[in-house]
């Protein structure tokens, strides 16, 4: 199977993660849609390794995983903190940085 | 110890006295910061003989020795060292100013004794007599500078000692700033010497002086800006307004300020810049003329003036326009001669008139003094001493000193004659003016604080009041504290005043015309070079004839005091009524306030408030801070306009910008 085919799918995860992203308002839906959007890049960077045939890419996708762990922890952490201080759980209403 | 040593002793004492005084300020108890002071002051003064004996010792060509501490600065061609100069002329003044300096402070130890700012003022005055000693010992350009800046610091803080006092503050400010005047007037002449002798260190630049070409207009100019800070030090016109109104600081500091000290300072710089001043006589010759309209302006202001300790600071004016002349006509060891008589006797007047001012619980004005002749013996004694020496009354120490410098520009034989002339016209006025303090102080109907004296009761004033204006002020302000200290009753007043009134009458005999000659045998090698120094010598038929019309004038002028002031009390009102505008004019001190404040001080004023109003407000907040800060301000009030706060619309413009790169870079790869 040519590399084509895997890019698509990672594309499409990844058009899928970005647009969980605008259209979402609930941060714990769109930590999972980040979530989504690196594990496309993972997938684009197995394929990219296989079909170059060497272990570069794989070594970076298991990095890119432990990166997503600890954006996992902080990002939960982050919002169990907003849930603590009784503070709406809707990134629409959480505005208060601006300029 | 080596004359080296001796030399940076005479500086150590007195700077460890400040240090050690303000140190230990919360320690020790006041009363042992006077006698701290008072030893280290003696102490310099002990090292300064030794320094004396140490010179005796060496050659008649070796005398003049340079010790270096340490480098301060050396690039690019400036020589700027630690160094003092130790020759006769420095060791000669750093005697006059730690022993005149002495006795100041013992006489301080009793006059400030309830003062409560005892130990402040002994810190102020052991800082005065360092950094004088710095001034006259320093071995060039550079140290002199420094040490004539900070006697201008310390004579603004001892002249607006009494600082609660609006009129002492003012005179403070006042010293400070023309003094100044004189700072700037030397750094720009010192940079016209080391322009073309390449060297701050004096005996280099000496040596340097004989290549400049005479009268050279650089060397002209340096040599009028040395004079522009010798006059401003010494109080010649028109730089001397500070000096009658020093008189609202303490006695004490009016005796060391205005007679051993800081006056002299112009003196002893002219004396020691002789090489330039010798190759451009037209300096000199301004300085001469200058020396001598002073002299006249000041004794005639002193005919009229009614506040004790100002008559005596308008005669040091006037002597010090003596002294100016003096060392201007190239006669310098006249000049310092009479600068050390000078010392003495002035130091002592003050002493005395402090004591008179006193005994009338700080009141100064002459109206309201008379007959205390009865009730204060000893200070009408040394008072007498003083007067008569200062109006050059034979064998008084002012009286060959005096006539010493008067022969010598005599003899200078061109238009000098007329100066020499002038000055006979001021000893004649010196001596009328001197005596009618005296008559007026010391004769006459005993006032209410003399009877209280000659009763055993030392008077004191139901309230304060500042001499100047009159005005009401708390007690621990004006006057040294509320007890009241004369020289009948204090032994340390006694003692100072005892000292000076020897000095007063003897130390002119140290050079009687053809008789004695030590000041001039002494000076000698600090002046080898000097085309004037052997060759200027009055004949014998000036000496004798100026020594006794000096002598007459002054005994004249005596009598004219005695019959004006004593004899026939009312004929000076008849005589003030029928010169009315003459003793306008003098009592308002020839308008020079006046015209410095119309020439100098209100279109500064003036230009002040336009660089305020108009350049301050206008060009530097408006355009050079608010421009910048205007364009910052409306740059992000856009800029901020973009963070809305809105997570999403961020991640868009995330999304938006980096597609937007990646295009960008796959259009521009392809």
């Amino acid at each position: 199977m040519s590399v084509e085919w895997y890019l698509v799918v990672s594309a499409l995860v990844f058009c899928i993660g970005a647009g969980g992203i605008l259209v979402r308002r609930n941060p714990l839906v769109i930590l999972l849609c980040i979530e989504l959007m690196l594990n496309a890049g993972t997938l684009a960077l197995v394929a990219f390794a296989r079909a170059h045939g060497n272990q570069d890419g794989q070594i970076f996708a298991l990095i890119v995983m432990v990166v997503a762990a600890c954006e996992v922890a902080v990002g939960l952490g982050l919002i169990v903190a907003i849930y603590r201080r009784r503070l709406p759980i809707d990134v629409d209403e959480l505005r208060e940085l601006q300029g | 110890m080596s004359l080296q040593t001796y030399g940076w002793m005479v500086l150590l004492f007195p700077l460890g006295g400040t240090v050690l005084i303000a140190l230990s300020s919360q320690l020790l108890p006041s009363k042992l910061h006077g006698f701290v002071g008072t030893l280290a002051i003696a102490l310099s003064f002990l090292s300064a003989v030794g320094a004396l004996f140490a010179l005796q010792d060496l050659g008649e060509e070796e005398r003049q020795v340079v010790t270096v501490a340490w480098d301060y600065a050396s690039t690019v061609g400036v020589d700027a060292q630690l160094s003092l100069l130790l020759d006769p002329l420095s060791v000669f003044m750093a005697l006059v100013v730690s022993g005149v300096s002495t006795l100041i402070h013992v006489y301080s130890l009793s006059y400030m004794e309830s003062d409560r700012g005892y130990t402040r003022f002994f810190a102020y005055l052991n800082f005065f007599v360092f950094s004088m000693l710095l001034l006259v010992l320093a071995g060039n350009f550079f140290f002199l500078i420094v040490g004539w800046a900070f006697v201008g610091a310390a004579s603004y803080l001892l002249i607006s000692f009494w600082y609660r006092r609006t009129t002492a503050t003012a005179a403070g400010i006042k010293a400070f700033v023309i003094n100044v005047v004189g700072d700037v007037g030397l750094v720009l002449g010192t940079y016209f010497i080391f322009k073309h002798t390449g060297s701050l260190d004096f005996l280099r630049a000496f040596a340097g002086a004989e290549e400049i070409a005479r009268n050279d207009g650089d060397l002209v100019a340096g040599c009028l800006l040395l004079l522009v800070g010798a006059f401003a030090k010494s109080a010649q016109v028109p730089l001397h307004t500070w000096l009658p109104d020093a008189m609202e600081g303490p006695t004490p500091v009016s005796a060391l300020i205005h007679a051993a000290t800081m006056v002299t300072a112009g003196v002893y710089l002219i004396a020691r810049m002789h090489p330039f001043f010798e190759q451009a006589p037209i300096a000199a010759d301004v300085g001469a003329i200058i020396g001598c309209a002073t002299l006249l302006i000041a004794a005639t202001i002193g005919l009229v003036v009614t506040d004790l300790k100002r008559v005596v600071a308008y005669s040091t004016m006037s002597q010090i326009g003596y002294m100016i002349m003096a060392v201007c006509s190239f006669a310098y060891a006249a000049g310092l001669f009479h600068l050390m008589t000078h010392a003495f006797f002035k130091a002592l007047l003050f002493m005395a008139a402090g004591s008179v001012i006193a005994a009338m619980a700080g009141d100064q004005n002459l109206d309201r003094m008379g007959g205390f002749r009865r009730a204060m013996p000893f200070t009408f004694g040394c008072m007498v001493i003083g007067g008569l020496s200062l109006s050059g009354v034979p064998p008084f120490a002012g009286f060959f000193s005096k006539d010493e410098i008067l022969a010598l520009v005599l003899a200078r034989e061109d238009w000098h004659i007329v100066l020499g002339v002038l000055g006979y016209v001021g000893s004649f006025l010196t001596a009328i003016y001197t005596w009618r303090m005296i008559f007026r102080a010391f004769f006459g109907d005993p006032v209410e604080p003399a009877r209280e004296l000659e009763g055993g009761h030392l008077y004191h004033a139901p309230e304060h009041t500042n001499p100047a204006t009159g005005e009401v002020e708390d007690s621990d302000v004006g006057f040294p504290g509320p007890e009241h200290h004369i020289a009948e009753r204090e032994w340390s007043m006694k003692l100072a005043m005892g000292l000076l009134a020897v000095g007063a009458i003897f130390s002119g005999l140290l050079q009687v015309p053809k008789v004695t000659d030590v000041i001039h045998k002494f000076l000698e090698p600090s002046f080898h070079e000097s085309r004037f120094y052997e060759e200027l010598e009055p004949s014998d038929g000036v000496t004798w004839i100026g020594l006794a019309v000096g002598a007459l004038l002054a005994l004249g002028g005596i009598a004219i005091a005695y019959r004006l002031w004593v004899k026939d009390p009312a004929r000076p009102g008849a005589i003030r009524a029928r010169l009315a505008g003459v003793h306008g004019f003098f009592v308002r001190k020839w308008y020079f306030d006046e015209l410095i404040d119309t020439v100098i001080v209100r279109p500064f004023a003036m230009f002040g408030r336009f660089a305020r109003d108009v350049f301050e407000r206008v060009v530097i907040d408006g355009m050079f801070v608010g421009g910048p800060a205007g364009a910052v301000r409306a740059g992000s009030a856009a800029v901020r306009a973009v963070q809305s706060g809105f997570l999403r619309y961020y991640a868009a413009l995330l999304l938006v910008g980096v597609t937007g790169l990646g295009l960008y870079f796959l259009i521009a790869a392809s």
